[in-house]
């Protein structure tokens, strides 16, 4: 099975009325890696999702998905398998009916749908109606119809939603084994701390625009919140010994100082020089969800300055 | 290396199992077959000659339940369509489907065909029935007589196609109640209205409505001022054909 492409979308624009939703959104997500998909709820995710598969048709710009349309593809479901954020399963039938009624349109065997129904831990419950399924079987069955097809591609919408922890573990496990395997995986998520531990990429949106697409370490890296705590009785003196264009030193308190621009290892060598002696000096990493934040406060902020003013 | 294709064969295929995988499909069928076999034998158990229905056609007195189960006929044609609205289930339909339209061919041709056999089988079971007490009376009557079968075949594919018409107004209303609202009050209730508009070409355009031209379906003997077999049949098929094509226009052309 050849598996290069990926996900490719161009420019993609969608306008509800006069409200645009996704705006003029460029991202591409490489097979072999988990991409996170994360913006703050209502940033667009579900929308981009669903032009990507062809559900909604863009108001501008256009999208691929293994090198071509979604549409285009003689057997879709083994190029992309997808898991929507809305409920797409009749619930007046079982699971296994639901399952082979996907089966049935690419001539996919009965076989492969119990293997789906194993792999996604539904083998007690297949023959139930879905109507009685919990959040969590729902989602579960939602999972083993984007299996269905062994598809190169994953796009997979919340899917720890409703899930359990035992149920969230598996889905981190399961998606890094599907990107090791070559294909590509793109997740949404609201929750960056999920991200952190299940992604490798991340594609940051807000209010429908792209604000980043990066590596999560790059991310973290290039969010600029990294510092240094530095607790000295001479705290005052060591910055102005600091303090310089680019390094940028803020008072934390009567003996501690909170530097950024430069590393620990410079800061200790400076205080040995001239005799300044410290009690702490600790890296202080900014939180993935801090970083995350910090990035999409704007996008969120951009909408509550009206409220803000009205509250003043 | 896989051999999965999707090609409109198998989408068939799907659909006939979705079709047969959901108890509404089995309720709204047998509903609908019982219905027309039970009043079409209590017509004939309470039939006494001289009692007023002597010059009503003997099909359509057979199959006076019919006015009863058109009704379910159209509602498993919109649970069909707009059946997989209300639930979601279309999102996942469109998304194994992305082209869509062998979707809405197969939704057609397996309910079409399951309700043609339906009614054909209801239809020439319940007339010989009928006839068992219909036997004696001014409306004994046989296969063999001039219009029978026709009227009978008629009766069948009248339903089919006003149940296709349903399941085209399911895909394009996109919500059950919305559709059966839309069918009730567009094919049962706007021809009665438009009937008492005092001209004479509206009473011969009504005549060639839907639920209009099967009443005349259902008739062994022409009836007189009605359209004939044939017109009928021909306006049907035109109903129940602009109702699909405008779906399949809107089902490409819309987000799910």
């Amino acid at each position: 099975m050849t598996r290069p492409h990926g996900i490719e979308a161009v420019e993609l624009t969608k306008r509800y009325g006069d409200k645009t939703v996704v705006h003029d959104l460029t991202f591409s997500v490489r097979p072999g890696s988990v991409t996170g998909f994360l913006g703050p709820n209502g940033a667009g995710k579900s929308t981009t999702m669903r032009l990507l598969l062809g559900l909604d048709a863009p108001t501008r710009g256009h999208s691929t998905v293994g090198g071509r349309p979604y549409a285009a593809h003689p057997a879709p479901l083994t190029e992309v398998g997808a898991l929507l954020e809305a409920r797409s399963i009749h619930p007046g039938r079982t699971a296994r009916n639901h399952l082979l009624a996907l089966a049935h349109t690419h001539g996919i065997p009965p076989s492969r749908v119990e293997e789906v129904i194993g792999m996604t831990g539904l083998t007690d419950v297949d023959g139930r109606r879905v109507k009685g399924f919990s959040l969590g079987m729902g989602q579960r069955l939602g999972i083993a119809a984007a299996l269905l097809g062994d598809p190169a591609t994953l796009i997979l919408d919340e899917p720890v939603n409703g899930l359990d922890p035992d149920g969230v573990l598996w889905i981190r496990t399961l998606l890094k084994s599907l990107a090791a395997e070559g294909r590509t995986v793109l997740v949404s998520s609201h929750l960056m701390s999920e991200m952190a531990v299940t992604a490798d990429h991340l594609v940051i949106i807000g209010r429908g625009r792209l604000l980043a697409d990066t590596t999560v370490e790059a991310f973290v890296r290039d969010a600029g919140a990294s510092a240094v705590k530095v607790v000295s009785p001479e705290a005052a003196s060591l910055a102005g010994l600091l303090g310089g264009p680019v390094v940028d030193v803020e008072r934390a308190g009567p003996d501690e100082l909170l530097v950024r621009g430069t590393d620990s290892r410079s800061i200790g060598r400076t205080a040995a020089a001239h005799g300044i002696p410290l009690f702490e000096l600790t890296p202080v990493t900014a939180s993935l969800e801090q970083a995350f934040m910090d990035l999409t406060h704007e996008a969120v902020e951009y909408q509550a300055v009206p409220l803000e003013g009205a509250a003043a | 290396m896989s051999t999965y294709e999707l090609t409109p064969t198998r989408v068939l295929r799907s659909e006939w199992h979705k079709l047969w995988t959901l108890r509404s499909t089995w309720i709204t069928l047998m509903s609908a077959g019982l219905l027309t076999f039970g009043i079409g034998l209590l017509m004939g158990a309470t039939y006494e000659t001289g009692g007023g229905d002597g010059d009503v056609d003997v099909v359509v007195l057979t199959l006076i339940g019919v006015q009863f189960a058109q009704i379910a006929f159209a509602v498993l044609g919109i649970l069909v369509t707009a059946g997989e609205y209300s639930t979601g289930m279309i999102r996942a339909s469109m998304t194994t489907v992305p082209r869509r339209l062998p979707v809405l061919w197969s939704k057609a041709a397996v309910f079409g065909a399951v309700t043609f056999a339906v009614t054909l089988v209801t239809a020439f079971v319940t007339f010989p029935a009928a006839q068992l007490f219909f036997a004696g009376t001014d409306q004994e009557a046989s296969l063999g007589d001039p219009g029978v079968v026709r009227a009978l075949v008629g009766s069948s594919a009248g339903l089919t196609l006003l149940g296709l018409i349903a399941l085209g107004l399911g895909a394009l209303v996109r919500s059950v109640p919305g559709a059966i609202g839309a069918f009730i009050g567009g094919m049962m209730v706007l021809p009665e209205v438009i009937a008492m508009l005092p001209y004479d070409i509206v009473a011969d355009a009504v005549e060639y409505f839907p639920t209009k031209a099967l009443e005349s379906l259902l008739s062994a003997e022409a009836v007189p001022g009605a359209a004939s077999p044939g017109g009928a049949l021909l306006a049907l098929t035109l109903w129940a054909a602009a109702t699909l094509a405008a779906a399949a226009l809107l089902l490409e052309r819309r987000d799910v």
